[in-house]
């Protein structure tokens, strides 16, 4: 199943026609915008899973309307550091996880738009994404922790480099825009394998990053056990799965990204810079360089 | 006004003579989905609600303070920002650059509430004392002269935190979003009655041994200044909190029977006792140690190699 949300705030499941209004499946859940709305919706997917596709069933498709994010404002938004070996077969790097703003997302076809901080550089960077179905601490790294998760989508993490203070970037990452996400939270039914999945970028047609998540230094199940080791996971939580960084490269004014993961879908934004500022196009080599050399000594 | 939570998660307002008058009644009217809206509902209405709040407290009628369980006045932000260092640690060092980083919502705790120091192999388990903000409206992009207009009112606040997790160099901070990681409290107090917040007393206490003691007027950057910043970044909502940091000459361990009692001077205390199922034992008293290094860490900040590598 794949649940959708129109910017006119219902709820859909997109189908062979388009998308199918299921709304009236989540008509008891009390809300009073749509992100306080969607966690409950994400809680209730499991249960209610007959009764979104009797309602789906007797509904009719109509074209896919303007979406929104499908959880527009997470109780929490995750993010895995690195997490990827960059298509080396390097050890893997100590596990750690940072938090983003979750005023941060955007919706599809929405405009990341760049601050006039002064970074050094804004990076896509394209990653698969988790959205949280139910309450869970201390999950186990195994295949049963799966349940805890009520789907998959697609995230783009913006990053601006080179604010605050030491180390990589992780306040870069919070600027309002920079976390566009969706079209559809994918059940995970529809993914049978998460770790042999094919992400790809592209900017304005041209390829950029290109990778599978095979290259993961750790799995879905081990980053939901992680970060369930320290936190508790709620409802509508969103977990992005960190990303490869070769291919990474510059975003900026009036360029179109669009990422693809297959099995999970296609996520395209534009972005729009007032300062108008310009980087070199294409793939950033050096970061790309660099982030092969992590754990090489 | 001194807003506070007590017997799990009523709202309530403390009168002058310690007595706590519930409000939930006043807040539903506002039919909050569920019952993290009541802050949020109470903060955005506050101007209409305001006489009713002051009339119940005159009233008088309220639970005595010594006779109720006072809760952390939140149910659940919507978020916790925290700012990395912001104090001079003493010396008239020049501005580091600003850096902050996100705690987990589900870290929240209370006074009398009680920290679970995880099985995770910390190098120490630090208390950090701090005045935190709490936000009054929606704001993006604040001006300086429209930035503490954004303020509600402040509450005292203990950011502890697990020390030498995760990968080294990166800073991610996860250490101090263990779930129980989070002590506010004891309550809200209204910004009219802290007019200047850059003069205020700050202490931690541990079993009776005193630890930090700090002025807020050794900010680094003082509130105003963290208001805007922090909504050039973020949209900034009603009950978020915005924690502005701590001067780390002071910090010292929490450990298993601990009882934390943090103050801040114009808002009040709070206690947090420690559990650890392992009983790992750490040197009692000031660690010297990070207060020192902390304390030589400052660089210049056109100096310092910031940002470049990948995440």
């Amino acid at each position: 199943m794949r649940l959708v949300l129109t910017q006119d705030d219902r709820i859909g499941v997109l189908t062979e026609g388009g998308m199918v209004d299921v709304s009236a499946a989540f008509d008891d859940i009390r809300y009073r915008t749509a992100a306080d709305r969607m966690p409950r919706v994400m809680a209730a997917l499991k249960d209610r899973r007959h009764r979104i596709e009797g309602v789906a069933h007797s509904g009719s498709a109509e074209a896919v309307p303007a979406l929104q994010a499908p959880v527009p404002r997470p109780p929490k938004l995750i993010a895995a550091f690195g997490n990827y070996r960059e298509g080396w077969d390097r050890e893997r790097q100590p596990q750690d996880m940072f938090l983003e703003s979750p005023d941060s997302v955007t919706g599809p076809d929405s405009t990341v738009v760049l601050p006039r901080h002064p970074a050094d550089i804004f990076h896509h960077e394209a990653e698969l994404a988790l959205v949280i179905g139910q309450r869970a601490k201390d999950l186990p790294a195994d295949a049963s922790t799966l349940d805890a998760v009520a789907g998959y989508t697609c995230a783009m993490d913006v990053s601006a480099r080179g604010i605050g203070r030491v180390g990589p970037s992780r306040i870069g990452k919070s600027f309002d825009t920079f976390t566009p996400l969706g079209p559809a939270v994918v059940t995970t039914d529809e993914v049978p394998d998460p770790q042999n999945l094919r992400v790809t970028l592209t900017v304005n047609g041209e390829e950029r990053q290109n990778y599978t998540t095979a290259d993961m230094e750790y799995s879905v199940v081990e980053v939901l056990a992680f970060i369930s080791s320290y936190m508790t996971l709620v409802p509508g939580d969103v977990i992005l799965c960190g990303t490869q960084h070769q291919g990474l490269g510059a975003l900026q004014d009036g360029d179109h990204a669009e990422m693809t993961i297959e099995r999970v879908g296609t996520l395209a934004v534009d972005v729009r810079d007032p300062l108008k500022r310009e980087w070199a196009r294409g793939i950033d080599e050096e970061m790309a360089t660099r982030q092969r050399a992590v754990g090489q000594s | 006004m001194r807003i506070a939570a007590f017997d799990g998660g009523k709202p309530g307002v403390v009168a002058s003579d310690d007595t706590i008058v519930e409000i939930g009644d006043l807040l539903e009217q506002y039919d909050p989905p569920g019952p993290e809206h009541y802050l949020p509902d109470l903060i955005v209405h506050f101007d209409e609600l305001r006489p009713e709040l002051e009339r119940r407290t005159e009233a008088g009628g309220g639970t005595p303070l010594s006779n109720a369980k006072l809760d952390a006045p939140f149910a659940r932000p919507g978020k916790i920002i925290c700012l990395m260092g912001n104090y001079r640690e003493g010396t008239d060092r020049p501005l580091q650059r600003i850096d902050l980083f996100f705690k987990s919502p589900e870290s929240i705790v209370g006074d009398g509430d009680t920290v679970v120091l995880p099985p995770h192999q910390a190098d120490i388990f630090h208390h950090e004392a701090e005045i935190a903000v709490v936000i009054g409206r929606e704001a993006k992009d604040l001006s300086d002269d429209e930035a503490m207009d954004a303020v509600f009112g402040y509450v005292a606040f203990n950011d502890v935190s697990a020390r030498g997790l995760g990968r080294s160099g990166i800073n991610s901070f996860l250490g101090k979003s263990f779930d129980t990681f989070g002590g506010f409290g004891p309550w809200i107090v209204t910004k009219d009655e802290l007019p200047d917040p850059q003069n205020l007393h700050i202490t931690v206490d541990v079993d009776g041994e005193r630890r930090q003691d700090y002025s807020t007027s050794d900010m680094e950057r003082p509130i105003r200044e963290l208001m805007t910043y922090i909504s050039s970044i973020t949209k900034l909502h009603p009950g978020d909190v915005i924690c502005c940091g701590t001067n780390h000459q002071g910090l010292g361990s929490m450990q298993h029977g601990d009882a934390v009692t943090t103050t801040v001077e114009g808002i009040g205390s709070f206690t947090l006792h420690v559990k650890d199922e392992h009983s790992r034992a750490w040197q009692r008293g000031v660690d010297r140690e990070t207060a020192e290094r902390v304390k030589a860490s400052a660089v210049h900040p056109d100096a310092t190699p910031t940002g470049g590598s990948g995440s």
